[in-house]
């Protein structure tokens, strides 16, 4: 057939697209009232976790900013990142530029260490170029297993200055050196950890799976205590990258069936983010068998529950169709939850799934219900249920009619029959549409119609784009 | 000189009365330099050949008529020019009364005729003329009924201007499944012509299922270049849908590469109306409406536009067909963002009888109530519908299934066909084997 010439008759004109990011740009918000504390919120983590949260909180909430700033400073000087801490003490100066002298006083904050940076940044290019030197000596050596360490050693020298690409980089290098399955699984940690700080969730799922899918993953995860460690881990990665990835169902499969005894990972999530983030999911995606199933009655996951008594009650709640208390505790949690730094921006899909549901759950074995009872039970006013219902009923997910004059919602079945004709009655049309279609066009195939370019030398055979001569005159109404 | 002429005549005398039109055809290519010469004497030459007898002479000699009036004075000097009153009588009482069977054999001159034919009463805005004629030809000019010719797109053209759609629809009614390739006459600009008014017509006589579907078929015109027809058909093509279905169907997966990349950034207007037709604001719709007037006047669908304006309306009280029991006027009223209740009572009202939705009104209480479709599907004219409906199912099939047949006893495809597979593997050479390697060579046509 005619190939596709790539010479067009016209410019193609200049369009401004707009490139749609693919992570997209959350609003900034600010949450008020939170009743977190600081201290415990953040003890469970370690190293570069603890950082990214305590930065994602003093930016998103103003009153507790300027105490988890000053946290975050004594946690940097650890660490050899002098960029972050640069970057620590201009927002410092940022949110302290509205008060007093005397209140900058009382707060004691601490000031920027000029001498500390320097000396923290000739100490890491000096230890940088160490771990170089030895890895060169290493490779001329050509012993793999110190050539694999040394990979390491520079992916956490990176990591400890905040350098995540190179890092990454790094680990991934060690692949090659890597000589038994527990070096490879050592590896896929260790890029898991970075792609999770780098927020690269496609990267961590296949890393996941890579470490699972080594020969003796399956028999270390049965026998010994590591080897459920490493199980939980895993499980959390792969959630924590469902959850991000807006799936939410997979997100809390994974979530629960991580271990709590075995649940020690200060590098990225603590026991009480598995409750919270597993709960959630679950109670967002799962009906109500899948709910009594593996959430309720779940052993490992009762413990996990225990951390956090708000969410246990927000479960057992919905479970026993107390939706107006369920929902009002939920509420209460919200403004927790929107300084999480993974969960924040899912927060409003998650609550909106949840809020469905129970509707779903609520009028699932009624055949007519009184709206006005029903807005009571939510919390809202019969206008606002009413369009509720109407973008449900839309969707599918009741099958209802709202009877506005009376407010009652009446449930409705379909019919089948008519419903059936229809349906063939629409098929027939539709096919005898495409077979039409088919024919002209093996008619224009044949005869070989084509719109081409007019060839610069009037030929015999130009098919000269023409303006068609009498649109403009067919009567409209 | 008079003796070519004379040599002309007795030639085309001769030759038809042997009825070796082969012969006759390629003398006649030859002589439109002898005419044009003698340009003076043509009307005692017409008198002479019998336009029935001699359809192809007087055929030829009409052409070079229609060639001197487009020449250019300078070039005419000397020359006489026929006057297009005259001419156009002249042609359409040929065309009336020429022999079909010599048509047949000169397709490419007689549609230039017609073509030029009809220019000639688009310049002289004299369209109604040339309706009845141009029918007659295209009847005589087609093997069959089914047959696509570039007088269809003549005629349409000449429908539209005059503004007289019946005539047209009588020809758009019958499915298309062959093109009369008009040795090599008929080109992709006739093809999309074609379809193009058809869709028009369709459109400004409210079958805008049938629109849809001749601007689809325009839209997936194989090409390779930007046609300003397809840019016009592409708009409408959007606007149809979006009153028809209240939204945009994407298009078949054949359609050439050149829709996607080139025509789409071209109707950034339209695309913007869909976007905006999808969030169900009649508010928004409006403005964007207004801000790109001039350009949809411009572009001759500011009509449609207002049409979809009016479906927006539609949709949405379907949608609350969809949801609601019974809803208070005012209700609705607020729902569709209509002004005030009486013009959402009307417009109601005016659905109920166009059969758009199922619904009576109570004054008393200024409640509508919906119901559900009431057709049943139980009574004898469903079933007498479903057997019609399955029976043209059943022949179009078939139809299909014999143009597979012809393809798969093409001497030429079974030649490659068989040629592909022994060049694969030397060991399997039945028919069947060959036909199912083969398959993959026929142009699939994916739907």
């Amino acid at each position: 057939m005619n190939s596709i010439k790539s010479v067009n008759a016209v410019e193609p004109m200049q369009v401004d697209v707009s490139e749609e990011n693919e992570n997209a740009e959350e609003e900034p918000y600010i949450v008020e009232n939170p009743t977190l504390d600081i201290e415990t919120y953040t003890s469970s983590y370690h190293g570069m976790a603890k950082l990214s949260r305590l930065m994602f909180i003093a930016d998103h909430c103003p009153s507790l900013r300027i105490e988890t700033l000053k946290m975050a400073i004594a946690a940097v000087q650890e660490t050899y990142n002098v960029t972050l801490y640069q970057q620590l003490h201009r927002k410092l100066q940022e949110a302290i530029s509205g008060l007093t002298p005397a209140q900058i006083q009382a707060l004691e904050l601490p000031s920027y260490d000029v001498a500390w940076a320097e000396s923290k940044m000739k100490k890491a290019a000096l230890k940088l170029e160490k771990l170089d030197t030895d890895l060169k000596n290493y490779k001329a050596n050509s012993i793999k297993e110190s050539i694999r360490r040394g990979h390491d050693d520079l992916g956490d020298h990176y990591l400890d200055y905040g350098d995540m690409s190179n890092a990454l980089k790094c680990y991934s290098r060690a692949r090659d050196y890597c000589t038994s399955s527990k070096h490879v699984i050592h590896m896929c940690l260790n890029v898991i950890k970075v792609s999770v700080y780098l927020q690269n969730w496609s990267h961590v799922l296949s890393y996941v799976n890579k470490a699972e899918s080594t020969p003796d993953f399956a028999e270390s995860s049965n026998s010994k205590d590591g080897g459920q460690a490493l199980v939980t881990h895993l499980q959390c990665a792969a959630g924590l990258a469902e959850l991000a990835t807006k799936k939410y169902k997979c997100a809390a499969r994974h979530f629960l069936q991580a271990n709590i005894d075995h649940c020690d990972l200060p590098e990225l999530l603590s026991p009480s983010n598995v409750a919270v983030f597993g709960g959630l999911c679950a109670l967002a995606t799962y009906d109500r068998a899948e709910l009594q199933k593996h959430v309720i009655s779940s052993s490992s996951f009762k413990l996990f529950l225990e951390l956090e008594p708000q969410l246990r009650d927000i479960i057992h709640k919905f479970y026993e169709s107390k939706y107006a208390s369920c929902l009002k505790l939920l509420e209460e949690m919200k403004d927790n939850l929107l300084l999480d730094m993974y969960l924040a921006p899912h927060v409003p899909a998650l609550y909106t799934k949840i809020r469905n549901r129970a509707l779903i759950q609520y009028f699932s074995p009624y055949m007519s219900a009184d709206m006005r009872r029903m807005a009571e039970a939510f919390n809202t006013s019969v206008a606002a249920l009413e369009d509720e219902l109407m973008q449900l009923i839309l969707d599918g997910q009741i099958q209802a009619r709202i009877d506005s004059h009376n407010k009652i919602l009446f449930a409705k079945d379909a019919d089948q029959r008519s419903s059936t004709f229809e349906k063939s009655l629409n098929l027939g049309e539709e096919f005898k549409r495409r077979t039409r279609l088919l024919v002209i066009r093996a008619a224009v195939l044949r005869n070989q119609i084509h719109v081409k370019s007019s060839p610069r030398d009037s030929g015999g055979q130009t098919t000269e784009v023409a303006i068609p001569s009498s649109s403009g005159s067919s009567p409209r109404n | 000189m008079a003796s070519s002429l004379e040599h002309f005549v007795n030639s085309v005398r001769n030759l038809s009365g042997e009825g070796s039109w082969r012969e006759l055809y390629e003398f006649l290519g030859k002589s439109p330099d002898v005419l044009m010469r003698n340009s003076e004497h043509l009307d005692t030459v017409l008198d002479t050949l019998d336009p029935q007898q001699h359809s192809l002479g007087v055929l030829a000699i009409y052409m070079v008529k229609f060639m001197i009036l487009n020449q250019s004075a300078i070039q005419n000097q000397g020359i006489l020019v026929p006057e297009p009153e005259i001419l156009i009588n002249q042609v359409s009482q040929f065309i009336t009364v020429c022999n079909g069977e010599q048509i047949r054999c000169a397709p490419d001159s007689f549609a230039e005729l017609c073509n030029q034919f009809t220019q000639c009463l688009v310049e002289q805005e004299m369209p109604a003329r040339g309706i009845v004629p141009l029918s007659k030809a295209i009847r005589k000019a087609r093997m069959n009924e089914t047959q696509l010719t570039s007088i269809h797109a003549n005629l349409l053209q000449l429908c539209l201007m005059a503004q007289n759609l019946k005539p047209a629809l009588e020809f758009l009614n019958v499915e298309i499944s062959e093109i009369n390739s008009e040795n090599g006459y008929f080109d992709a600009k006739h093809f999309l012509l074609y379809y193009y008014y058809g869709g028009v017509i369709n459109m400004a006589c409210k079958n805008f299922d049938r629109a849809l579907y001749s601007f689809e078929v325009a839209l997936t015109t194989p090409s390779s270049a930007v046609s300003h027809i397809m840019l016009e058909s592409y708009k409408k093509y959007i606007l149809v849908s979006l009153i028809l279905h209240g939204k945009v169907a994407p298009l078949p997966k054949y359609t050439s590469q050149v829709v996607n990349r080139l025509l789409k950034p071209m109707s950034a207007i339209y695309h913007e109306i869909t976007t905006v037709f999808a969030t169900n604001k009649p508010s928004s719709l409006e403005l964007v409406l207004q801000k790109h007037r001039d350009v949809l006047q411009r572009e001759n669908n500011w009509g449609l536009a207002k049409q979809v304006q009016q479906s927006l309306y539609k949709k949405i009280i379907q949608r609350l067909t969809q949801t609601f029991l019974t809803l208070s006027l005012s209700d609705m009223a607020l729902r569709v963002q209509l002004p005030n209740v009486m013009e959402a009572e009307k417009l109601v009202l005016t659905m109920i009888e166009d059969g758009d939705i199922y619904a009576s009104i109570s004054q008393k209480d200024g409640m509508v109530l919906f119901h559900d479709n009431p057709d049943k599907y139980d009574s004898t004219s469903t079933v007498e519908r479903v057997q019609k409906e399955v029976n043209i199912c059943i022949e179009l099939d078939m139809q299909v299934q014999k143009m597979e047949e012809a393809i798969c006893t093409n001497p030429v495809f079974v030649k490659k066909a068989s040629g592909a597979i022994d060049e694969d593997d030397g060991g399997r050479s039945s028919a069947t084997s060959a036909l199912q390697g083969a398959a993959t060579k026929v142009p699939s046509f994916s739907m």
